[in-house]
């Protein structure tokens, strides 16, 4: 039995004995008989040193990014976070706090929200954010409910047709339980661009309550069509989801009209961990903040007019408004609020616009590189681009392109298409994402192995 | 009373060095013009020990379970062990994508598949899917499938009832709203379900009843069998809130109990830590009915190999971009796997037995609303207080100055001046006299001291009222506060 449950000798009777019982059975004298169980059917119990052991022996049959050249990325993206961050983070007067309900307990996480709030809203050029949410796509969920609370009346949403799957999966999820629709907005084939005609025209049928756009988009380009957005949509609330990193050297989205701004913030600080947990950003105008979903901290005063923070606007929130709330979030994502915080505090703004720029020259040099190979269109779109970008296979297939390059230990991309058995079927696509991992050395051997694997196909 | 919190007079983060006129961020090429950020990001630039002072500095104006007991009720605030903080950062689990070839994260997936297996012996419901992000996020999904469910038997639009106790989590009818319900709140006979009242509620509108056992009085649902029988009399689904699932470990489940989906919280039951407001790892666990329209993908064993399974023609579809929070799901899959059958049986009979003995003592002082055999927490009427002029409020506040975190306080509401009270398995007796003398000596103290309290901390009694009546709710707040100059009574910013 692990030293995690109390077993001093004589505990257990000492208790028992102050509630005058023999056993601890008789406290589920309730539980009626026919409602009780035998055996759960989990196992025995193990030492810590099995555990590891065991644990162990499972990850080791995991490939970690860093035994390839890596390319996968992405909205989850791999990036080396300072060992700083999670010495922070690791400190467990942070970690094994609840929420903070008894704010005066609590300044430390509080005052570390706030500072969390500050710096998406210096990103975005919005008013205010909230203390987080579980995801960029969760997010865009959120958004998609508010704006429909902004606008008070219309059913379909707009979101571009080069969204990733998941996300759109997400959104109509979000979507399907007040009856809204999601409409995707086609893209210019030959640069990825949004169609501003076809959006004009369907906001003119007056059913649109908000519109959700990326930067950079699905495909990894940065579409300038977002900033004419708002002029069409009047007032139709505007969503920019946009990358956080990517903000440090593009204009804040709240400077083109955007009235909500979401984002993945995983690559600020926290690994990517097979997909979790991540963090959900979201911010909007003061004019709607009580419309805003999650939890906001709010800078206030103690009894002796000393600086202190605490939870605030809590009347939209579920705990207190129960059916009618803003949203049912409870839990969100406090700790990785603070890892986010202290990787940009870390790096600074002119770090992280060094980094974006980094990235940025790598992915033109891969680009470049892999234009030249018979069978491969990189980059697929004639638009400019970050650090990823798309690529298109003229013949064979995704799944096989992937397959030769990973047996010279290339991880070459994320397949953009739907997995699902009976999606629409989609061009051989992938998204390829520049790291600060990869350096000229695995850009040579990316290319390579791409060109022997278009040889083969 | 010998505790003081650390009380560093810090300044924000933005305060720790002078703002200078920053250099534009480079050019990058091809980015035209107008998508070009034009002034550097407004945010200091510090050296990496300035910013590890600061942060270290806030961490020791927090509590946390680490610091002290914390008996916030409902929250399950236990040891969160240490060696699954060491395993989630080996680079095995840390540095892998959840968009990297299956062949490449077998053991991730099949540590995903191992946990699912035995969450779903622990519930008694075999489908599981660990996709949810917490919670909350997990009731959404599970009423997002019962309305797949009936769409699919062509009930969607008679079905469109939500029933559940007045002791259910806000999240309850904050999620079934959102998912498209509407819902209507049952008065509860002495803290537990009124099956009479329910048999009164259900018709052929009923979607579904959520109900958490036991409940939020800390009361195990005796009539259980009853409220599934009466539940799926009328063809709707009954829905497990596993916030509790904790007290119940071994003795019987939501399977037995007759439920047809649960969500878990797996940050309460198994330990992973909070985070001081999250990150959580939410369960998704179906039996046979709800079961083909969670979410995709799944965690399937195909011969020795494990892979992500997206051929779910009645799959509600994503709720998350990625699969979960994988680093959790390993935390509690350590738990899990250390505790092992009997050690997991353990955990529920010692929150028990730890919940009746802190509700016999703490009982003493102040009036117990409802029978006391309670499971693993136990709730506590403030409302002699009152008679002192004193609220629920001041005493957690003058808990706070023990050392102590205060329990949950205002919920569930159909209690006056409620205080909801756990210490769940892993606090040992010593601690739990302690914590029944701390709350004697706060409730002995004078009024005054009540009202004034908290004094040990890093800050006082914090003016909530303020903060929501004249919201400041970042730094760019602050700044145009102070530029609205120093009128009288207007908050200045920070030093």
């Amino acid at each position: 039995m692990p030293r995690w449950i109390p077993d001093a000798p004589g505990e257990e009777a000492a208790l028992l004995s102050a509630l005058g019982i023999a056993s601890i059975d008789e406290l589920f004298a309730d539980v009626p008989k026919k409602a009780r169980i035998g055996k759960m059917g989990v196992g025995p119990s193990h030492e810590e040193a099995e555990v590891v052991r065991e644990v162990d022996r499972l990850l080791d049959r995991n490939k970690p990014l860093s035994k390839f050249a890596n390319f996968v990325g992405g909205r989850i993206a791999p990036r080396y976070s300072p060992a700083a961050v999670d010495a922070i983070v690791s400190r467990s007067e942070f970690y094994t706090a609840y929420t903070p309900y008894q704010p005066e307990a609590s300044q430390g996480m509080l005052r570390a929200l706030f500072e969390f709030q500050s710096l998406w809203v210096e990103l975005t050029g919005l008013d205010v954010a909230n203390a987080s949410l579980y995801d960029g796509a969760t997010a865009a969920g959120e958004a998609l409910l508010f704006c429909h609370r902004v606008r008070d009346g219309g059913r379909r949403f707009l979101v571009p047709a080069s969204l990733p799957w998941e996300e759109k999966s997400v959104l109509r999820n979000y979507a399907s339980g007040p009856g809204l629709v999601l409409d995707e907005i086609p893209y210019h084939e030959g640069t990825g661009r949004l169609d501003l005609d076809w959006v004009r025209a369907a906001v003119s049928t007056g059913d649109v309550f908000g519109v959700l756009a990326d930067v950079p988009n699905g495909f990894g380009h940065v579409d300038e069509g977002v900033a004419d957005l708002k002029e069409i949509l009047g007032t139709i609330p505007l969503v920019v989801a946009a990358d956080p990193l990517a903000l440090s050297v593009l204009e804040p989205p709240g400077n083109y009209g955007a009235d909500v701004v979401v984002g993945e913030g995983q690559g600020f600080g926290i690994p990517p961990s097979y997909g979790g947990p991540l963090l959900g950003l979201f911010a909007c105008r003061t004019e709607h903040v009580r419309l805003a979903p999650g939890r906001i901290v709010g800078a206030t005063r103690d009894v002796e007019g000393r600086p202190a923070y605490t939870l605030t606007l809590q009347t939209r929130e579920q705990h207190i408004r129960r059916s009618r709330a803003t949203s049912n979030i409870c839990t969100n994502q406090s700790l990785m609020a603070l890892a986010f915080t202290v990787y940009a505090s870390v790096v600074g703004p002119r770090g992280l616009a060094a980094l974006q720029s980094s990235l940025a020259e790598k992915a033109r040099t891969l680009a470049s590189a892999l234009g030249g190979i018979d069978g491969i269109r990189a980059p697929r779109f004639d638009a400019p681009y970050l650090g990823d970008f798309t690529i298109e296979l003229t013949r064979g297939t995704v799944p096989e392109f992937l397959d030769r390059l990973r047996r010279r230990k290339v991880l070459g991309g994320h397949p953009l298409a739907d997995p699902r058995p009976g999606a629409e079927p989609s061009p051989a696509r992938l998204l390829v994402s520049a790291t600060e991992a990869i350096g000229d050395k695995e850009i040579q051997k990316y290319v390579r192995s791409a060109r022997a694997a278009m040889g083969a196909a | 009373m010998s505790f003081r919190q650390a009380r560093w007079d810090e300044p924000a983060i933005w305060d720790l060095a002078p703002e200078r006129a920053a250099e534009p961020p480079p050019t990058i090429p091809g980015i035209p013009e107008r998508m070009r950020r034009k002034s550097a990001v407004r945010w200091p630039e510090l050296s990496e020990l300035e910013v590890v002072r600061h942060f270290t500095r806030l961490s020791q104006m927090n509590f946390g379970i680490d610091t002290s007991p914390y008996p916030l009720g409902s929250c399950t605030m236990k040891y969160n062990p240490k060696v699954s903080e060491l395993l989630a950062r080996r680079p095995g689990a840390a540095d892998l994508h959840p968009g990297q070839p299956e062949e490449t994260a077998q053991g991730a997936l099949e540590i995903l598949w191992r946990l699912e297996r035995l969450l779903g012996r622990v519930t008694g419901l075999p489908e599981v899917s660990l996709q949810a992000a917490a919670g909350a996020h997990g009731e959404w999904a599970a009423l997002l499938m019962v309305r797949a469910y009936f769409r699919d038997r062509g009930e969607l639009d008679q079905r469109t009832e939500v029933l559940l106790p007045d002791t259910a989590h806000g999240t309850n009818p904050a999620s079934a709203r959102m998912a498209g319900f509407t819902t209507r709140e049952l008065p509860s006979k002495e803290g537990c379900v009124d099956l009479a009242a329910l048999r009164a509620a259900v018709s052929d509108r009923t979607a579904c009843f959520m109900l958490t056992n036991p409940n939020t009085a800390g009361l195990f649902e005796s009539d259980i069998l009853e409220i599934a029988e009466t539940v799926h009399g009328v063809g709707g689904t009954l829905y497990y809130d596993g916030a509790n699932l904790n007290a119940i470990l071994g003795v019987t489940h939501p399977g037995r109990m007759g439920f047809d989906v649960a969500h878990l919280n797996l940050h309460k039951t198994f330990a992973t830590p909070h985070g001081g407001g999250g990150p959580g790892a939410g369960v998704l666990a179906a039996g046979e009915k709800l079961g083909p329209y969670l979410p995709v993908p799944r965690v399937v064993k195909q011969g020795r190999k494990f892979r992500l399974d997206y051929d779910r023609p009645k799959s509600i579809g994503k709720i998350k971009s990625a699969y979960g929070n994988f680093g959790l799901d390993l935390r509690a899959y350590a738990f899990a796997l250390t505790h092992g059958e009997e050690g997991l049986r353990h955990v529920a009979r010692r929150a028990v037995l730890n919940s009746n003995y802190l509700g016999l003592r703490m009982g003493r002082s102040l009036p117990r609303p409802f029978r006391t055999l309670v499971k693993h927490e136990f709730l506590l009427s403030g409302s002699p207080l009152k008679a002192r002029g004193l609220r629920t409020l001041d005493l957690a506040k003058r808990l706070l100055d023990e050392g102590v975190h205060a329990p949950t306080i205002y919920f569930p509401a159909l209690v006056d001046e409620a205080l909801m009270v756990e210490l769940p398995e892993t606090e040992s007796k010593r601690v739990l006299d302690e914590y029944v003398a701390a709350f004697e000596r706060s409730l002995a103290d004078s009024p005054e001291n009540l009202r004034a309290a908290p004094r040990s901390l890093a800050v006082g009694r914090i003016d909530e009222v303020r903060a929501a009546r004249e919201p400041l709710l970042s730094w760019k707040d602050l700044r145009e506060a102070a530029g609205k100059a120093e009128t009288p009574g207007a908050v200045a910013p920070e030093r």
